[in-house]
C-alpha cells in the first residue's frame, strides 16, 4: 500500500545541535532544484533548524513543527497523530509549533507554502510516517548499542525503547544525543494499519484546553511592547483612491498616533484599538473612482446572462425536457477572527505575526515592503480565527508591514467588521443554465450545461483569463459521476470587477448545488424516486454508491414522512472525498420551513481522526447551510451594501438541525475533509424545499427568494 | 482614574468613559482571551459577566462596569474546572475556537439562574455565532454542562 514513487522523491536529512536533542526533517528533491522550489532560498544549511520537522528534546518533549495553518482543522493533532504513530511516541510528550517559511515545509499537492486545498493530511500522511519510522529506528538502534544486544530484540513503545528480554527501558530523551550520532535510514519499516494505535481513534485534539480558557493565541492576541493598534479604511468602491480626509481631526482623537496611506486607503494609528476607530471616524476619509464604479447586481447577472445568450442553447427534441436558470450571489467569508497582522520592521529586520494560511506570499509581499532579505525577515503564523480561504489573501499583511515600516514600530492592524464584510476577496457570483432531455427510461440522455462565472485563479496567473480557463471555477460541474450518453459542459468567464476569492469548497460550493438540484428535477420530471435514480446513474461507480446507499439507509428514506415534511437528497465529490446528505425539513402552518436533520455519509479513504472527521463534516454543512438559507453580498453603486452580521445573515444555532455523520473507510486514497462537506448543503436544502412544498428554488440564499425559515 | 474589579482583582486604568469595556480588557490590561468579532453585539465572542450576567462587552461602556464584579473567560475557573469548560473538552466542542470565550461565558451565565433550561431557552438565550459551525456540539455541551453542574451539586 506504501507509494514507492513518493518515497523515492523524499529525502529525509537529520541535524543535531547542542542540547536541543535529535531534529529529523525531510525534503522533496525535484522541488528543490525546480524553478518553484527555489524561490524559498532559506534551506536547512543556513539556519540548523529551518526544514526540520521534528525535534526531540533530551527531556523527552516532541515537537512537531507542524507545515499547515491551524485555523479548526485539528490539523496540528491530526498531522501529530501520525508522527506519534510511526514513532510510537508517548501521546502526552507530543508539542506542536506552526513552521516558518521554508520551501521544505510546501506541501506537495500545493504550489507554494500555504495551507488549503483540503490537502494538509493528503500531502503529509506520506512523509510524516517515514520521519516518525525513521526517528523510531534510530533510537531503536541508539539503545541497541547502548546495551549491546541486537536491533531485533529492542521495541518502541509509548516513549521508551525497551529490551524485552531484560526489560531495560530507556526514554527518547536520554536516547536522543546517541542517535542523532546515527544515519538516517533510507527505507525504515513503516507500521501495518492493523498495528496502529493512534491512527483512527477519536483522539481528544491538543489544542482545545487552551480554546477554552483564553489562553490560545490568535493573531489579534499578539501583544509586544510598545505596540500600537490600527485600523484601516479602503476604498468602498474597490480599487479607488482616497479623495480626501481630515488628518488634524484624527489626530485630536486622544491616543491618536499616526495617520498612514497604505494601497486603495489609510490607516490611523493609536495606542489602543477603540481610539485608532475614533480616529479613523474623525478622518472621514472620501475616496474616488474605482474599478467597480456604478456596479449593481443587476448589472452583474446581466453580464452573466450575456455570455450565455452568446453560447446559446441546444435545441433537444424529446418529450421530457428540462431548460434550467440557476445563479448564486456573492459571497462573505466573515471569519469571526477579522482581518489583522501585526509587524514589527526595524533597521534591518521584520518580524511579522500573521494569522495566515498563506506563509509563502507573506514572506514575499514582506521582501517587497522592506527591501530585506529572506534571512533578515521572520513570518509566525498564529492561530487562525477561521480561514474558510479569506487567509490565502496577504492584504493584511501588506498593510501591517507597510505601517511598521513607516513608523518603525511594532503595529498591530485590525479591521472592523464593516471593512471586513467590504473588502473580502468573495465566493464568485455565477449563472448556470441547463438543457437535458430525458430518454425512454426517464434516465438523462443528453445534459448540456453552461456556466458564466469569474475567475479566481487569474488574479495569481494572468494568462488564464486570456484563454477563458480556470479550474476553480469549473471543478464540480465539467465532469460528473453519472453516466450520461451525451454529456456537454461549456465554461464563460465573465469579470464584473468585485474581488474574488477561494472560499471554502470554491468552485463545488457552487457547482454542486446546480448540478444535484437538476439532476433532482430531472428525476421529478421522470417521475423517478431522487435516491433511486442517482442510484442508477451510479451503478458503475461503486464508491458514489456506497456513500449514496448509505447516507440513505442513515436517514431511512422511504419511510413514511408526518405531513409537511420532505426529506432532500445530494452527493458531490470534492477535494478526494465523495460526500452524500439528506436533510429532513418540516413546513409549518404559517408556511415556514424548520431544518430538523441531517445525515451525511463521507468516505475519504483513510480516517486518521475520526472525530475530526466528523467535526469537519458537521461544520462543513453548517457553513454552506448558512450560506444557503441566508448569505448574500449586494453591490450598489460599485460598492458592498453589507457590513456586518446585522445584515450579512449567518446561521444561529438556533436554526441549526441536528448532524449525524457516517464514516465509510474505503482504504482508497486520501481525500480531504476540510471542504467537502460545504457543498451538499443548498443542494439537499433546495431538494427537501421541493419535496415539502413543491416549489423549486434555483437561486440563492432561498431567505431572499421567497422562502421563510423558522 | 476608574477601578476595575475584574476576575477577582482591582485594577487600576484611565480611559475614556465612553470606551467600551471590551478594549480596555484587551488593548489596556492584556486579557486578551475575550474577542472583538463586530462591535455591534451581535457575534457575542466578547461576551464577559457583570455581577453574573452575560453581557457583550464590545457596546458596553467602562464607565457602567466601574463599581461591578466582573468576570472574563481567564477568570472562569483555575485549570479548566468550571462544569462547562469540562463539557467542552468532553463533546470536543471547540474548531478554531474564537468565538468560544463567548459561547463559554454566554452558557455558564445562563446555567447560573437556569440550571435545568429547555431546549428553547437554550437556543433563544445562546445566539452567539460561529463560524466554523460547532453549534451541534454547542448544543451538546450545553445539556452536558447542565448535567454536571447539578451533580457537582448533589
Amino acid at each position: 500500500m506504501k507509494k514507492q514513487s513518493f518515497k523515492r522523491r523524499t529525502f529525509i536529512k537529520t541535524s543535531t545541535f547542542a542540547g536541543a536533542g535529535l531534529a529529523l526533517g525531510f525534503t522533496f528533491v525535484p522541488l528543490v532544484n525546480s524553478a518553484t522550489g527555489g524561490r524559498v532560498s532559506v534551506s536547512g544549511e543556513k539556519g540548523a533548524e529551518l526544514g526540520l520537522w521534528i525535534r526531540i528534546a533530551p527531556d523527552g518533549t516532541i515537537t512537531l513543527i507542524a507545515p499547515s495553518s491551524e485555523m479548526g482543522q485539528g490539523v496540528n493533532t491530526s498531522l501529530s497523530m501520525i508522527l506519534a504513530e510511526e514513532l510510537e511516541a508517548d501521546w502526552q510528550s507530543i508539542k506542536t509549533e506552526t513552521a516558518p517559511v521554508n520551501s521544505d515545509y510546501k506541501n506537495p499537492e500545493q504550489p507554494m507554502q500555504l495551507t488549503g486545498g483540503s490537502n494538509s493530511i493528503k500531502g503529509f500522511w506520506e512523509p510524516l510516517r517515514e520521519v516518525g519510522a525513521a526517528a523510531r529506528e534510530m533510537l531503536i538502534t541508539a539503545a541497541a548499542q547502548k546495551w549491546g544486544v541486537s536491533v531485533g530484540a529492542c521495541k518502541a513503545q509509548s516513549g521508551y525503547i525497551i529490551h524485552q528480554k531484560s526489560s531495560r527501558k530507556l526514554g527518547y530523551g536520554e536516547l536522543v544525543e546517541a542517535a542523532g550520532k546515527l544515519d538516517v535510514p533510507s527505507d525504515p519499516t513503516l507500521k501495518a494499519p492493523e498495528e496502529y494505535s493512534l491512527v483512527g481513534k477519536p483522539v481528544p485534539r491538543l489544542d482545545l484546553p487552551d480554546k477554552i480558557n483564553g489562553t490560545a493565541k490568535f493573531g489579534i492576541d499578539v501583544r509586544l511592547p510598545g505596540m500600537l493598534f490600527a485600523t484601516v479604511r479602503q476604498s468602498p468602491v474597490f480599487e479607488g483612491t482616497v479623495l480626501s480626509h481630515d488628518e488634524t481631526a484624527a489626530k485630536s482623537i486622544r491616543g491618536v498616533t499616526a495617520v498612514v496611506s497604505i494601497p486603495n486607503g489609510i490607516a490611523v494609528v493609536a495606542n489602543n484599538t477603540w481610539r485608532a476607530k475614533k480616529g479613523m471616524e474623525a478622518l472621514n476619509p472620501q475616496f474616488q473612482d474605482g474599478l467597480t464604479k456604478g456596479l449593481d447586481c443587476q448589472k452583474v447577472r446581466k453580464q452573466f446572462r450575456k455570455a450565455l445568450d452568446n453560447k446559446g442553447k441546444v435545441e433537444l427534441d424529446s418529450p421530457k425536457v428540462l431548460d434550467l436558470e440557476y445563479e448564486v450571489p456573492y459571497l462573505a467569508h466573515a471569519t469571526l477572527e477579522p482581518m489583522n497582522c501585526t509587524a514589527s520592521v526595524t533597521d534591518n529586520f521584520c518580524e511579522v505575526w500573521a494569522p495566515t494560511q498563506n506563509q509563502e506570499m507573506s514572506l514575499d509581499v514582506t521582501k517587497e515592503i522592506t527591501g530585506f532579505d529572506e534571512d533578515q525577515i521572520r513570518i509566525h503564523t498564529t492561530l487562525l480565527g477561521g480561514g474558510f480561504g479569506r487567509r490565502i489573501e496577504i492584504d493584511y499583511v501588506t498593510q501591517a508591514v507597510t505601517i511598521s515600516k513607516n513608523l518603525g514600530k511594532p503595529v498591530q492592524v485590525i479591521w472592523m467588521r464593516e471593512e471586513d464584510m467590504q473588502h473580502d476577496f468573495y465566493r464568485p457570483a455565477s449563472m448556470s443554465r441547463f438543457q437535458i432531455s430525458l430518454g425512454k427510461n426517464g434516465l438523462p440522455e443528453k445534459w448540456k450545461n453552461q456556466l458564466a462565472a469569474p475567475s479566481i485563479l487569474k488574479r495569481y496567473f494572468a494568462p488564464l483569463g486570456w484563454f477563458g480557463f480556470d479550474p476553480t471555477s469549473t471543478e464540480g460541474a465539467k465532469e460528473l459521476p453519472y453516466a450520461i450518453p451525451d454529456f456537454d459542459f461549456d465554461f464563460s468567464m465573465v469579470d464584473p470587477g468585485v474581488p474574488v476569492g477561494f472560499w471554502r469548497s470554491v468552485g463545488s460550493s457552487h457547482n454542486a448545488f446546480y448540478i444535484e438540484s437538476a439532476i433532482d428535477e430531472a428525476s421529478h420530471l421522470a417521475q423517478h424516486n431522487p435516491f433511486e435514480y442517482r442510484r442508477k446513474l451510479l451503478a458503475e461507480k461503486p464508491r458514489y454508491l456506497n456513500v449514496l446507499e448509505k447516507v440513505a439507509q442513515d436517514a431511512k428514506w422511504g419511510r413514511r414522512l408526518q405531513k409537511g415534511h420532505g426529506l432532500g437528497i445530494a452527493i458531490h465529490k470534492s477535494f478526494g472525498s465523495i460526500v452524500g446528505a439528506v436533510i429532513e425539513i418540516s413546513s409549518n402552518t404559517s408556511g415556514r420551513l424548520e431544518l430538523h436533520n441531517v445525515w451525511i455519509s463521507v468516505d475519504c479513504g483513510k480516517v486518521v481522526n475520526p472525530d475530526i472527521v466528523r467535526a469537519q463534516m458537521e461544520g462543513g454543512f453548517i457553513f454552506g447551510l448558512s450560506a444557503a438559507v441566508g448569505e448574500e453580498i449586494t453591490l450598489k453603486a460599485g460598492r458592498v451594501e453589507q457590513s456586518n452580521f446585522h445584515d450579512y445573515s449567518v446561521l444561529r444555532m438556533k436554526s441549526t438541525p441536528d448532524i449525524s455523520v457516517s464514516i465509510i473507510e474505503s482504504g482508497e486514497d486520501i481525500g480531504g475533509v476540510g471542504e467537502p462537506s460545504v457543498p451538499l448543503a443548498a443542494p439537499a436544502l433546495a431538494n427537501a424545499i421541493f419535496s415539502a412544498t413543491g416549489k423549486r428554488c434555483r437561486s440563492l440564499p432561498f431567505n431572499k427568494h421567497g422562502v421563510k425559515f423558522v | 482614574m476608574q477601578t476595575l474589579k475584574i476576575n477577582g482583582k482591582k485594577y487600576q486604568i484611565d480611559v475614556e468613559a465612553e470606551m467600551p469595556l471590551l478594549w480596555v480588557l484587551r488593548d489596556d490590561l492584556g486579557l486578551t482571551g475575550t474577542k472583538f468579532g463586530c462591535g455591534i453585539g451581535e457575534c457575542g465572542a466578547c461576551t464577559v459577566h457583570i455581577n453574573g450576567q452575560a453581557v457583550r462587552s464590545c457596546s458596553f461602556p467602562v464607565a457602567a462596569a466601574v463599581g461591578t464584579k466582573i468576570t472574563t473567560i481567564e477568570g472562569l475557573s483555575h485549570h479548566n474546572k468550571h462544569p462547562v469548560q469540562q463539557a467542552w473538552l468532553e463533546e470536543q466542542v471547540p474548531q478554531c475556537g474564537y468565538c468560544q470565550s463567548g459561547q463559554i461565558m454566554a452558557t455558564a451565565a445562563l446555567l447560573a439562574k437556569n440550571p435545568k433550561p429547555t431546549a428553547e431557552e437554550v437556543e433563544d438565550n445562546i445566539t452567539n455565532l460561529c463560524r466554523c459551525g460547532t453549534y451541534v456540539r454547542v448544543r451538546r455541551g450545553i445539556s452536558r454542562s447542565a448535567e454536571l453542574m447539578r451533580k457537582q451539586r448533589v
